[in-house]
């Protein structure tokens, strides 16, 4: 059962987080109008190919492994960052489950589950960070604000396992922290890439449908 | 030059372009990045080199520091938070050309790989743009943009050469299909298709443009070539100029309209199908009235419809197939070429990767043109060479100009051993024509006999070899063994063209080459290289004296030299064949 918590708890698990969404929201809005205030560059020569078939392709290839070059030479990575990203969306909903329905998430089978995959996307976390220190060419990319960003999501995992079980004041003190801080932080640190996805993979599908590139062709797979 | 806290006049230029001229798709690519590395194997130079420099978003990220430091909101406030920082003095900004030109064929294989779609090849060509407007750019690029401006294509060929090569070609035409009415019609009003060319094809490698006449002969098509706009090759796209972009598309389809021509095909040539059909109306804002197709589809179409008919016996060795970046991941055109080679060879095989995933050839985005980066080109180039090793094929067909002279470079580098033709070659062998009515030697009296040929070249096996062919076809040979023999030959047999090899102990062929034509006197004599080396191609594109006549590749393909020195020649010998009198106007 979730522990009663005091009125400062209450408040960072409630208007602190309505308060930081808000400004993330803000935030996104401008950033949103400042990309669309960018030009957006157009082809004059006819299509070659379908473009809404491509967009479409286009945004379907996160679910398509076997279609990018990449995805389909490094299936762990696909996967590592599968089970890393499931995971911030189920903690995403956690903090708007736990403040006002938070009988839902208390079932033992219910917090077991979302330990898992807390603890799944640590491990990806964790996982990812040594590939970043630890390979030169991964390293050779890395700015501050990416081992930052992995470091505070691994801890927001940990965070998160702890107070699954809303059992303990300061866990949730941690969590629901450290998702205020995330809020206000993201949208101006790279983990905002998630904004800039919807908008480049229709240019990407519009681009290169338009070229008759897209949807790839069959093409002979290999490693 | 800057130092301390000052800006250099051309960084600050580079940096204030950056800020104020980016395209959405452009800031998204910039933004978008994670530097997951799921991009690192796409690209051959850190396949090749495993430098982890050498990664797309290494290299990206040179260009990228800018957009944080001075465009992402957190970044200007904390830039080394993010990666962010500026160019500074002449010494950055050279950095940053060494990256943009000399380590990014702008392939755009790693876009296809990232799961965002960051393009690559965009980041890279805005850089160029800044830093080609400041004057930052590989010299080779800069020569050759001058003769796009200048004279209207890409090798500084005069419209008097042009015409007289066409005309010449058409001789040969006439003699290989036996029928002295073919043409190579030149600004023909009306024709169904208007064809334009790669430069190279006029000055170099005429193989292709002969191949691609026959085809049309064949196909009995209504076709011209103009006699200006001809060039379809474009190095606004390599060099980031826009403007230059706009000015060669616009000369091509000026010249359409005022022909009234039914549609216009590209030879083949990756970067300048994807350029004129694709990226210059951009440039040019020009919405087109005619359409535009790459010779590919033109070919496809003649076999679909009847028009041609293919024998694949004539091409029995087994061909491979090297898909061009710029035809299969920017213009989509990857089973044309299957579909003619399928039929003009008997022994068709797969590169792996193909299509869209294939290898750069490591000569895009004007590579060929950047004699700084030669060495760096054929280092990276080691993983084509393994692709195309195990083929195991013995010829490889391309479709792009660029493509031939990339991987001809990789070929003799890593010692494969096989030759690099276009697709339109290997369809023009696999033409099914009546026998010649007239023999080829009574349409065409070859211009070679009685003409004398000096042979400089330090191997002498290399120098029998070439004597004996040329004595076979009735030229009078005198050879050198070095290069003081070879100058001092030069001045005392008169030769009427010298066939000189690059590599040389001693004084090199490039000197030698320096020297005769800084010579008042045997600058005249035309000068075809015949080497196993790269270097030539800074003599093709540095031009700091006009650029040799014609090469050819060790080894030689004695077909190929006799050729090369008919149209040297031929061409050269010509009077009376001016500006109005080109073929068959």
């Amino acid at each position: 059962m979730p522990i009663e918590v005091s009125r400062f708890t209450e408040v960072l698990m409630d208007q602190a987080q309505l308060v930081a969404l808000a400004i993330m929201a803000a935030v996104y809005l401008l950033k949103i109008r400042w990309i669309l205030n960018h030009a957006a560059a157009s082809e004059r020569t006819p299509a070659r190919g379908d473009h809404g078939k491509a967009i479409r392709y286009s945004y379907a290839t996160l679910a398509m492994p076997w279609e990018l070059p990449s995805t389909r030479r490094h299936w762990f990575h696909y996967l590592e960052f599968a089970f890393f990203h499931i995971a911030v969306a189920v903690a995403i909903l956690v903090t708007f489950v736990m403040p006002y329905w938070p009988r839902l998430l208390s079932g033992r089978d219910m917090v077991d589950l979302l330990q898992i995959v807390f603890a799944v996307g640590l491990l990806a976390a964790a996982s990812r960070l040594t590939r970043r220190i630890g390979t030169p060419a991964m390293r050779a990319v890395s700015s501050p604000d990416d081992y930052f960003s992995l470091l505070m999501l691994g801890t927001w995992f940990a965070a998160a396992i702890l107070a699954a079980p809303q059992a303990s004041e300061p866990a949730l003190i941690a969590f629901f922290g450290l998702t205020a801080f995330f809020l206000v932080y993201v949208p101006f640190s790279k983990i905002s890439h998630y904004i800039y996805w919807p908008f480049i993979r229709y240019y990407t599908g519009k681009h290169f449908g338009h070229r008759g590139v897209y949807p790839a062709k069959s093409v002979p797979r290999h490693a | 030059m800057a130092s301390g806290n000052t800006q250099s006049p051309s960084a600050r230029a580079v940096v204030e372009g950056f800020k104020n001229g980016l395209s959405r798709q452009t800031v998204l690519s910039l933004g978008a990045c994670v530097h997951c590395g799921m991009c690192n194997d796409s690209c051959h130079y850190y396949l090749a080199t495993g430098d982890p420099q050498m990664t797309p978003a290494a290299k990206t990220d040179k260009v990228r520091k800018l957009y944080k430091r001075h465009v992402d909101w957190l970044g200007r406030v904390a830039p080394a938070w993010v990666g962010g920082a500026t160019l500074r003095t002449d010494e950055d900004l050279q950095a940053l050309q060494d990256v943009v030109y000399g380590s990014c064929t702008m392939c755009r294989r790693c876009t296809l790989s990232c799961p965002f779609g960051v393009d690559t090849a965009l980041i890279m060509r805005t850089a160029r743009g800044l830093l080609t407007a400041q004057g930052f750019a590989p010299e080779g690029v800069k020569v050759v943009s001058k003769d796009q401006w200048e004279i209207g294509n890409q090798m500084g060929v005069s419209k008097e050469d042009y015409l007289e090569t066409l005309d010449w070609l058409q001789d040969e035409l006439r003699g290989d299909v036996g029928d002295p009415e073919a043409m190579i019609p030149i600004d023909k009003e009306g024709a169904h298709v208007l064809f334009l060319v790669n430069p190279r094809e006029i000055k170099y490698a005429p193989m292709s443009l002969l191949a691609a006449a026959k085809i049309f002969y064949a196909a009995g098509e209504d076709w011209t070539m103009p006699s200006v706009g001809w060039d379809n090759t474009n190095f606004g796209l390599f060099s980031g100029d826009n403007k230059l972009g706009a000015h060669m598309g616009k000369l091509a389809y000026d010249q359409a309209r005022k022909l009234g021509i039914g549609k216009v095909v590209i030879s083949e040539c990756g970067h300048g199908f994807r350029a004129t059909k694709w990226e210059a109306p951009n440039w040019a804002k020009e919405d087109l009235p005619f359409p535009m197709e790459s010779f590919l589809e033109t070919m496809v179409e003649y076999v679909n419809t009847g028009r041609l008919t293919l024998d694949p016996t004539a091409n029995p060795r087994p061909v491979t197939y090297h898909d061009p970046c710029n035809l299969a991941r920017s213009a989509g055109i990857t089973e044309e070429p299957r579909f003619l080679l399928k039929r003009s060879c008997l022994d068709f095989r797969e590169m792996t990767p193909n299509r869209q995933e294939n290898f750069c050839c490591t000569g895009g985005g004007g590579a060929m043109s950047m004699s700084e980066y030669a060495q760096r080109r054929l280092q990276v180039a080691r993983v084509k060479a393994d692709q195309i090793r195990a083929t195991g094929a013995e010829s490889v067909a391309t479709a792009c100009h660029n493509c031939i002279d990339g991987l001809s470079d990789l070929i003799k580098h890593y010692e494969l051993k096989v030759p690099v033709r276009n697709v339109c070659e290997y369809v023009a062998d696999a033409l099914v024509l009546p026998a010649p009515a007239i023999a080829r030697d009574a349409l065409i009296p070859t211009g070679l006999r009685g003409k004398r040929v000096l042979v400089i070249d330090d191997d002498p096996d290399t120098v029998v070899y070439l004597t004996t062919l040329f004595e076979d076809q009735g030229l009078d040979t005198v050879s050198a063994h070095n290069a003081a023999e070879g100058m001092t030959a030069a001045r005392t047999a008169q030769p009427d063209l010298i066939t000189l090899d690059i590599s040389m102990p001693g004084r090199s062929g490039a000197d030698v080459f320096a020297k005769l034509r800084s010579d008042e006197v045997l600058a005249r004599i035309p000068v075809v290289i015949v080497t196993g080396a790269i270097d030539f191609r800074e003599l093709m594109y540095r031009r700091n004296v006009p650029p040799p006549d014609g090469y050819v590749a060790k080894p030689i393909d004695p077909e190929l030299l006799l050729m090369t020195l008919r149209k040297v020649l031929e061409v050269r010998h010509r009077e009376g064949v001016g500006s109005g009198e080109g073929a068959a106007v």
